[in-house]
């Protein structure tokens, strides 16, 4: 029998999807030629507004352009070779990024995890409760970063006035205020704001893990810490692979969220990359900006890839 | 008939090359030269009087101000049949960081305003400004007062009002502390806040957590320490160095007032800064007359007044206070209906509606022969005649080399030392001006 007279959708008219034999020999889906024309306009849209500018990014980096003129000069490197060695606002801003992003990537990770294992069973009361702390995810950054400013406002603000109301004066401070500890606040609002997220996607991995193999590592006197590392741990692999990759990209997005902290321009104990090129750009220094980006792209990637190393090496290696 | 027969011609190797030669296009779009949409030189605007039609957008920062002009919008479109007035109002942080790019390309803006220095420049640069210069209406404004709008000698803007960006005072508190007179030098200074201190009375709010504000007190503390007057222009040229002693001094005045500040200044914004002065808390608030507006509408009901420290001895100091012309007003390039742009900038210049201005926004303007009638800018006129420095921070055409200079009197205030403080902004400037 032919493929094509096996194949259900070929005789129902339906989209005509036929197997046909691969390189490999296994058997492949036939797409017909007209299925190709509906990815087109997303095709299109991508080209135009990612890879256009991406690439335009690319061409601007190795010119002085100030987004004005249209006169430029090209300077080759010299845009990459001052970021690496000879930018103190770039170089501030990459290390409070990688504060940040280590604090938000363990704290908002290791919280998720643990209100997900709290709360995975569908009763009301875990329900309400996983809803409760999934709402600071529904408002805007920008919301956020308000709520936050209260919090940590010196004179009128939550914190102190609650430190100050317990005879804790001693601990009040300025947080955003105090250069070397105003990155670890602001990562502090972050993980409030984003951990009920990535409960979620525990919870959900959680439910997806038998019942039986917790069962019968009980019965092989695993107690809760063992069920946790040789169950639990390696089965929410692909959930926790998803959640410090999320985790990651979002640490060095947070852009509104540092702007509606810190101001725009924020300060220095405040900047990370994304604010650093913003400012670039707003400072009519298009070019060195343009710079910038691509070296962020080219750091974003790379943590990425070491982030899904390091996940697949600890979750495999247990 | 099958439906494999009433296929259309288009095989995957077809769509592939239309797609390829859509990526082809769209790199070779994106390898087109930067600077290929910069501007042209300014166009000379029509002159008022030519026929005025269309829907204009006037583009602004002033929220707060939205009221006001919401009603001078009414009757300028009472008197100008077919014109009509739109404000686009944007945060001043925002509108600092992004006008530019949104009113050149001729979308908003028909009318648009300008913060005076970088932005200014860079707007003048870009060409989009129209040539304002012989408008009839231009003899309304101050003529020292509306320099901060010409480019190359050429009259590209009209700056409208007069801010104060000094410390505004609560003169009940002040003369309660025996402050009747402005201090004259620094020591009287620090007597007055220590006095104020005295009385539980915080002396001076400063919004040390807001950056755009608690730069504002940078004017008044280098006004009579630097050597000249563009002192900020010529530590971004390298001329002046941070690391001078007239700079150190100014760092180590500053924190000489950090026990008069409010306590974690370097973590208030400026609400809470306003809040604090607004009920008697802070005898001073250190950001400039263009607050009283707002304290006002928190409730504050006390007289106010304005005082800037001065940083050396009485003989020595040159200025008394600080000053900027700001809010540059101009007719956009691209715009198809610049006659109502200007029929619009002749009807702000008008002495009646500039006082309408400034008396609902309690700010003073540029435009001369206007009668004040606001209690505060009665009791503040008296400082348009004394010898005020124009805002020196906005010499600064480059915003990190303004924020590492200004930084470093926060990062000193947060307890760093001035010499390392110094050294660190230096660092930045010279790294700036290499780029």
């Amino acid at each position: 029998m032919s493929v094509s007279e096996k194949s259900p959708a070929v005789r129902t008219g339906e989209p005509r999807v036929a197997l046909r034999r691969n390189r490999g020999g296994g058997r492949a889906p036939k797409v017909h030629p007209a299925l190709w024309l509906f990815p087109l306009p997303a095709v299109v849209i991508y080209v135009i507004f990612f890879v256009g500018p991406t690439l335009q990014a690319f061409q601007y980096s190795v010119t002085d352009w100030d987004g004005i003129s249209s006169a430029f000069s090209n300077v080759g490197g010299g845009n990459f070779s001052r970021i690496t060695t000879n930018d103190d606002l770039f170089r501030g801003a990459l290390t409070n990024n990688v504060k940040f992003l280590l604090v938000v990537v363990i704290a908002q990770t290791a919280l998720s995890l643990l209100l997900a294992l709290l709360l995975q069973r569908n009763s009301k009361s875990s329900t309400a409760l996983r809803a409760l702390f999934f709402l600071p995810a529904i408002l805007s950054s920008v919301s956020v970063a308000f709520v936050w400013k209260f919090m940590y406002d010196p004179n009128f603000g939550l914190i102190n006035q609650v430190l100050g109301g317990v005879g804790l004066d001693r601990l009040q401070g300025a947080f955003l205020g105090d250069a070397s500890k105003a990155i670890y606040w602001v990562a502090l609002a972050q993980v409030w704001a984003h951990a009920g997220q990535l409960m979620v996607i525990f919870v959900a991995g959680l439910q997806q893990i038998p019942e039986e193999l917790y069962e019968s590592a009980e019965l092989d006197g695993a107690g809760t810490w063992a069920r946790f590392r040789y169950v639990t741990w390696p089965l929410i692999a692909p959930a926790t692979a998803i959640v410090v990759a999320y985790t990651t990209i979002q640490s060095f997005k947070a852009f509104d969220l540092i702007l509606g902290l810190g101001g725009n321009p924020p300060k220095g104990s405040l900047d990370i990359l994304s604010t650093r090129i913003y400012t670039t750009f707003t400072n009519s220094r298009f070019g060195y900006a343009a710079a910038e980006s691509v070296v962020f792209m080219v750091i974003i990637a790379l943590v990425s890839f070491l982030q899904r190393r390091a996940v697949r090496l600890t979750q495999h290696g247990v | 008939m099958s439906t494999t027969s009433k296929a259309p011609h288009i095989t995957r190797r077809t769509v592939l090359q239309v797609l390829g030669m859509g990526a082809v296009g769209a790199t070779a779009a994106a390898c087109v030269g930067p600077g290929s949409t910069a501007g042209k030189a300014s166009a000379t605007a029509p002159k008022s009087g030519a026929s005025a039609s269309g829907d204009i957008s006037f583009a602004h920062w002033r929220a707060e101000d939205k009221e006001v002009f919401d009603k001078l919008i009414k009757d300028f479109q009472t008197k100008h049949a077919g014109v009509t007035v739109r404000q686009d109002i944007s945060p001043s942080n925002d509108y600092q960081s992004s006008a530019l790019q949104r009113i050149r390309g001729g979308s908003v803006g028909d009318v648009f305003t300008a913060f005076r220095g970088a932005q200014f420049v860079d707007m003048a640069k870009a060409g989009i400004y129209t040539d304002l210069s012989g408008q009839p209406w231009a003899k309304n404004f101050s003529a020292d007062l509306i320099a901060a709008g010409k480019s190359g000698g050429t009259q590209l803007g009209f700056p409208y009002q007069v801010v104060f960006n000094m410390p505004v005072t609560n003169k009940e508190l002040v003369a309660k502390a025996g402050g009747s007179t402005p201090p004259k030098d620094w020591d009287s200074f620090l007597a007055l806040c220590d006095k104020l201190k005295s009385q539980g009375v915080v002396p001076i709010a400063w919004p040390g957590g807001d950056p755009g504000n608690a730069g504002q007190l940078f004017n008044s503390m280098v006004m009579n320490n630097a050597p000249s007057d563009d002192m900020c222009a010529k530590i971004e040229a390298g001329e002046l160095k941070c690391t001078d002693d007239w700079f150190l001094q100014t760092l180590k005045q500053y924190v000489e007032l950090k026990p008069y500040f409010q306590a974690n200044s370097t973590g208030t914004a400026v609400e809470p800064c306003q809040q604090i002065f607004a009920t008697g808390k802070a005898a001073m608030l250190a950001t400039g007359s263009y607050h009283i507006a707002a304290v006002r509408a928190l409730g504050a009901k006390f007289a106010m007044d304005l005082v800037s420290p001065i940083t050396t001895t009485a003989d020595k100091a040159k200025y008394e206070g600080i000053y900027n012309a700001t809010f540059v007003l101009g007719v956009n390039s691209k715009s198809k209906h610049q006659a109502a742009g200007v029929a619009w900038l002749e009807y702000l210049s008008t002495p009646e509606v500039a006082g309408q201005y400034a008396n609902g926004t309690s700010q003073h303007v540029t435009v001369s022969g206007v009668e004040y009638t606001n209690p505060d800018l009665k009791a503040l006129s008296p400082w348009l005649d004394k010898k005020t420095l124009l805002a020196p921070r906005f010499q600064f055409n480059n915003l990190d080399v303004r924020s590492a200079v200004e930084g470093a009197c926060v990062a000193v205030v947060g307890g760093k030392k001035p010499e390392q403080a110094a050294a660190d902004a230096q660092r930045v400037v010279d790294q700036q001006r290499k780029g």
